[in-house]
């Protein structure tokens, strides 16, 4: 197994997995952490305002979980990919190198369902 | 700080965009003749030495838009929250799930390129790279829509 082979296995099945855990880490919102940018503060995993009594006050910290998502769904594919790595050549070869644009596709469509929401929201007044 | 970044991270985009242009059209038609019209002279570039380039103007623009939101998050999101631009957030919301994947896939994009194998189809890296191109041109305008938001009168 030479480094360059080991390297294009981890590649494949990385970009691969990192697409399809993405989607998933989006859809469970699976933050590994939450960012609040205007306190300065990091926490550990996925935190929502739970002020029920001024939800419209969320604007004053507002959080990002977009860095959480993708780190989630990072650190998975790097242990899919470093599998990968691994795994004898003859069992790699089954794998069709088409998945590597089909599956990122059908993640991007998948986000795009998953986003669908915003655009149904009405602005202000209606 | 953030306006300077800002206009850094447009300008390396535009680099990418650039890049990332050339290298697809070339891909899906490259020119076997010399070429007499600008169109021909665009597409006839040597593709595969445009990945390390790509590889890096997009890894440096992903860096610097993911500083830049942290202000965006802050500033202009929740002005554009109360306004109602819901739509505009879902696009811009699109743009940063799918420059997360296309960031996942600078690396089997950069082995398909600089390391291609003789059994590996030619489909791949051309549709590895077209989805790269479209995740960078849907980013430029997205960013370049909120940006000019008001100038647009949306």
């Amino acid at each position: 197994m030479t480094s360059s082979h080991a390297f294009r296995r981890f590649a494949f099945a990385y970009g691969t997995a990192f697409a399809v855990l993405y989607v998933v880490a989006l859809k469970l919102d699976l933050a590994l952490f939450t960012v609040y940018p205007s306190l300065g503060i990091v926490l550990l995993g996925t935190h929502h305002s739970r002020d029920v009594s001024g939800p419209s006050m969320a604007f004053l910290a507002p959080a990002i979980y977009w860095y959480g998502w993708t780190a989630t769904a990072a650190l998975e594919a790097v242990m899919v990919g470093v599998v990968a790595a691994f795994l004898p050549e003859r069992w790699t070869r089954r794998f069709w190198p088409g998945w590597l644009w089909v599956v990122p596709a059908l993640a991007m469509l998948a986000c795009v369902y998953l986003t669908m929401p915003w655009f149904r929201l009405a602005p202000p007044g209606n | 700080m953030a306006t300077a970044l800002l206009i850094i991270h447009g300008l390396v985009a535009v680099a990418l965009l650039g890049a990332m242009t050339h290298q697809t059209l070339a891909t899906w038609a490259p020119a076997r003749a010399r070429p007499g019209s600008f169109f021909g002279r665009f597409r006839t570039v040597p593709s595969a030495s445009f990945a390390n380039a790509i590889v890096v103007l997009y890894a440096a623009a992903a860096l610097l838009g993911g500083i830049v939101y942290l202000y965006f998050r802050v500033d202009i999101r929740p002005d554009l929250e109360r306004a109602g631009h819901w739509p505009a957030l879902g696009l811009f919301d699109l743009k940063e799930h799918f420059v997360a994947i296309g960031l996942a896939l600078l690396p089997a994009y950069w082995v398909c390129w600089r390391h291609p194998r003789a059994d590996e189809p030619a489909r791949t890296r051309a549709a590895l790279t077209s989805i790269l191109a479209f995740i960078v041109w849907w980013s430029f305008l997205i960013g370049h829509v909120l940006n000019n938001m008001r100038g647009f009168g949306l």
